[in-house]
């Protein structure tokens, strides 16, 4: 790949040029500020900034941008829109945050919309000039970049070296106006020197802790008071999200035209600072605290994030040190007070020897060992499909079974079988009110159709309900992890648990087992309802009395009418569920509240944690990883759950 | 689908709301047509006494206007609160910060005493009745209203934010008043109106209320580090009565 060296005027010039050909998106000055804008010419660009307001990821993952498009009764429609555009006078650690969302947004189920966006991108990068006061990017590996641009360039006094890092760059250098020559070892030794001292330039803020070592100061500290304290200053605006460059978070919005008969569907960026991020539609707020919000977003950028994609989610902006009114989002300020509250957890390093000079010079200066050297995975044009693009299904019959649920039958138009595992879920839309997820409550079938049972507690569930048969729906999935029925669960003595609603995921289960009666022992169900008349699926429920080698022990809350069954919570019937064998295994499903009592009286029967299975509901916005809403310390409902075994939930405090 | 009729009506407030459906874009004249204005003083001349959805704009200020509303809300099976004196009480609210009789003096100076100029303790709507929905704002925006509007004709429950204005700045890139050394309520004040006083240059003025789990101690606190008192913050804060 070439490097030429240009003036001044030649580089202005070559700018002029790219403004021709596309839309240049380069660093401007607006109101004592630098943000990234369409540059109009190349007299505007002012690769001497220091940081810009909001990061340059905004063109790839805008604050808003509409998903698909919809007309009721027909349908859906993906809509990637995107043209071919260089992103001008990135710094290195925005470089390197581009690359963390590369990888966040293409591991495992590519975003179209992010990486149609992407591929049309070019990124022109620039070393730092000035460094803003609150960066800290020196410490963080970010202050300089070797890969994940498309030309870098490089000021040296007067002139500028500019080399292709790609293809792609490389084409965009044959531009350079005549006289253009290239790099001298001379120059290129110039700016080995620039990349040295920007180092050091780029620690404004002296962060004391290596961030390789975040991920441990934090497990250290969860249960510190300092998070509340700090957060008892946070106004929950998330000012500190939204600067951010790796904040990946999004929420999904449906609007409708003015005719009420087409509309959109959007996403968001979404912040998990703000109230209600995390709280599901029956109105369980699982992050209800200021203080709870703010640990979050410093263990998602400092251990849930690495644990899952092996970097640190965090490049040394500063950004979010600026946004702050209250002055508290600093994660220099913050992981060097955890530093100082807990020297425990690297006391034992005091007794290894010091490291020698030739050691110390090898800090972090570049960003190959923490973070993404690749860009994204990418996929083969063939496999590229619109993963938020919902399937049309009809509604083949509802009819509600208790004044607020009722059971619900589709069928998909494709005529495929869902091909659901019993414990998965799929997201439903309802055009123009949204999308939800839901638990599939009919075991797997063969053929289109597959069965919810669904309470009326918000907008897409109260339009469910008014929906008639004929009418049509959109289905993502199934996603997520099921109940190991075909493996672990095999010729098991079985105890399912389930209160309230969560009869509805584990029905499934239930159905499955007693086709297959052979492949398992004996089945045992504890159900609770708060009362008689609330339970659902009475006609299964007689049928499972009647069933050989399966025990139903029913309870409910409060009694009324002629219940002659056991009163209280479900924990009361459990001494009856019979001896717990090495052979025994657990389901457990229902409300938050529930699982606790439940755990551990199961505990206490003498149940292993990892032979207890149990169900997770989270506000799940995407169900493929991405939108960040239903993240349990660093595990994701919708793909590493919603079931989970016991034991992979232990010590984690927010799981349940 | 049988259009909604709809009634506007209007309580102790300058009428810049009503004014602000008047100006309606035409895009969002097509939602007229999705519903049946039967009442509307400020808009028709003909009247009607039965309808679904309320409009009401103002305070309540005096007991024959509480008892007018009540007969509203009675026959309203939706009612929507509009603008800031009718949600939350207002610019009117100030008048509580000052004795009665002063406040009518500067006023209407002689005219005071006239007993139509009679007025009581001012109240929010939903200080009296019940109150379905909220179009939040001084003056409202026509496009939230009509989104409102809209929702409740689809059968959908309209969703006003309930987190601060800043999220609307920092999603617009539009630079914290902050930064110049300004007492901005942002922080406090529920967004939705796109961060309106931000992107012209100006403070968030709070009118639109404060948020459910505002925090004032913060804000409070706050101030030293941009050398403010809180003085200065709450001089900012009575003005939407949010103190
Ligand atoms: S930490 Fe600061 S920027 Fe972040 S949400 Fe709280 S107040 Fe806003
Ligand atoms: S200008 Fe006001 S509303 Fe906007 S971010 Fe700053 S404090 Fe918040
Ligand atoms: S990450 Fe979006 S639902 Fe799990």
């Amino acid at each position: 790949m070439s490097t030429v060296k240009m003036e001044e005027s030649q580089l202005l010039e070559w700018v002029d040029k790219l403004i021709a050909l596309q839309r240049v998106i380069g660093v401007q000055e607006k109101q004592d500020h630098f943000v990234y804008d369409t540059l109009r010419s190349a007299s505007d660009l002012r690769l001497d900034h220091d940081v810009t307001y909001l990061p340059p990821v905004k063109f790839l993952f805008p604050q808003r941008e509409q998903l698909i498009d919809f007309k009721l009764d027909e349908g859906y429609e993906s809509r990637i829109e995107s043209e071919p555009f260089v992103l001008l006078g990135v710094h290195p650690y925005d470089v390197v945050a581009i690359s963390q969302m590369d990888a966040i947004y293409s591991t495992g189920h590519e975003d179209q919309h992010y990486m149609s966006r992407r591929r049309n991108a070019t990124i022109i990068a620039c070393d730092v000039e000035t460094p803003s006061k609150n960066t800290f990017a020196g410490y963080m590996g970010t202050a300089t970049v070797k890969e994940g641009f498309d030309v870098l360039l490089t000021r040296i006094e007067s002139e500028y070296i500019a080399e292709a890092g790609s293809e792609k760059g490389e084409a965009l250098l044959t531009l350079v106006s005549e006289g253009v020559t290239s790099a001298t070892a001379d120059h290129l030794a110039r700016r080995e020197e620039v990349w040295r001292n920007n180092v050091d330039k780029m620690k404004q803020q002296e962060l004391k802790v290596d961030p390789r070592d975040w991920p441990a100061l934090l497990q250290a500290s969860y249960s510190d008071p300092i998070w509340e304290a700090q957060a008892n200053l946070c106004f929950s605006c998330g000012g500190c999200n939204l600067v951010c460059g790796t904040c990946a978070c999004f929420d999904v919005q449906d609007q409708l035209n003015w005719d009420l008969r087409e509309g959109t569907r959007s996403r968001v960026c979404d912040a998990c600072m703000v109230r209600g991020f995390m709280q599901v539609a029956g109105g369980h707020d699982f992050q209800s605290q200021r203080g709870m919000r703010y640990r979050h977003r410093f263990f998602r950028k400092g251990s849930y994030i690495p644990e899952r994609f092996g970097f640190v989610a965090c490049t040394g902006c500063g950004r979010c040190t600026s946004a702050c009114v209250s002055d508290i989002a600093n994660p220099v300020k913050l992981y060097n007070t955890l530093l100082e509250r807990h020297p425990e957890v690297f006391a034992h390093r005091a007794e290894e020897p010091a490291p020698t000079q030739a050691q110390e010079t090898k800090a972090p200066t570049s960003v190959f060992t923490l973070y993404p050297t690749k860009g994204w995975v990418s996929k083969k044009e063939g496999e590229r499909r619109d993963i938020y693009l919902p399937e049309l299904a009809t509604l083949v019959r509802s009819n509600p079974i208790t004044p607020t649920e009722t059971f619900y039958q589709f069928s998909l138009d494709s005529g495929r079988a869902l091909g659901h595992e019993p414990g998965q879920f799929v997201m439903i839309s309802v055009m123009g009110y949204g999308e939800a997820p839901f638990s599939i409550t009919s075991p797997p079938r063969d053929d289109d159709t597959f069965d919810m049972v669904i309470r009326k507690v918000g907008t897409v569930t109260t339009a469910l309900a008014n929906l008639q048969r004929g009418d049509k729906v959109g289905v993502r999935g199934p996603f997520g992890t099921a109940f190991p029925v075909y493996d672990e669960l095999l010729h098991k003595d079985l105890v399912i648990v389930a209160g309230g609603l969560g009869i509805v995921p584990v029905r499934s289960v239930i159905l499955y087992v007693l086709s297959h009666r052979e492949d398992f022992g004996r089945l045992t169900i504890a159900y609770g309802m708060r009362t008689p008349s609330e339970r659902l699926f009475v006609d299964d429920l007689r049928r499972f009395r009647r069933e050989p080698g399966v025990t139903l022990l029913e309870t409910v809350d409060r009694t009324e009418g002629r219940w002659t069954g056991s009163v209280g919570p479900v924990t009361t019937v459990l001494p009856e569920i019979g001896p717990v064998t090495s052979n025994t295994r657990a389901i457990v499903c229902g409300p938050p509240v529930m699982y606790r009592f439940v755990l551990s009286d199961l505990l206490a029967m003498g149940m292993p944690e990892d032979h207890i299975f149990l169900s997770l509901e989270r506000r799940m916005k995407c169900g493929l990883g991405k939108c960040g809403h239903c993240q349990i310390h660093g595990l994701y409902a919708c793909q590493d759950g919603p079931v989970l075994k016991y034991s992979q939930l232990v010590g984690l405090q927010e799981a349940l | 689908m049988e259009k909604p009729r709809v009634a506007i009506f209007d309580f102790a407030g300058c009428e810049g709301c009503q004014l602000q459906i008047i100006n309606l874009e035409e895009e969002i004249l097509v939602l007229l047509q999705l519903v049946d204005v039967v009442e509307w003083r400020e808009g028709m001349s003909h009247q009607s006494s039965s309808y679904d959805i309320a409009i009401v704009e103002g305070s309540i200020t005096r007991p024959e206007d509480a008892e007018r509303l009540r007969s509203i809300r009675r026959q309203a099976k939706w009612l929507i609160a509009l603008g800031s004196c009718a949600t939350h009480g207002g610019v009117n609210k100030l008048r509580h910060l000052l004795d009665f009789d002063i406040a009518a003096e500067q006023v209407y100076g002689e005219a005071a005493s006239q007993t139509h100029l009679q007025s009581e303790h001012v109240r929010a709507i939903n200080e009296v009745v019940d109150v379905d929905s909220y179009v939040f704002g001084c003056p409202i925006d026509a496009r939230e209203f009509a989104k409102v509007v809209k929702a409740i004709v689809f059968g959908k429950r309209p969703e006003i934010p309930e987190y601060p204005v800043c999220v609307e700045c920092k999603l617009q890139g539009i630079i914290c008043r902050y930064e110049y050394g300004e007492v901005c309520v942002g922080p406090l004040t529920r967004a939705g109106c796109d961060a309106r006083c931000p992107s012209a240059g100006f403070r968030c003025f709070g009118c639109r209320g404060l948020l459910e789990d505002a925090n004032v101690e913060a804000a409070r606190e706050v101030m030293d580090r941009y050398g403010k008192t809180t003085d200065e913050l709450e001089a900012r804060m009575a003005l939407f009565n949010t103190l």
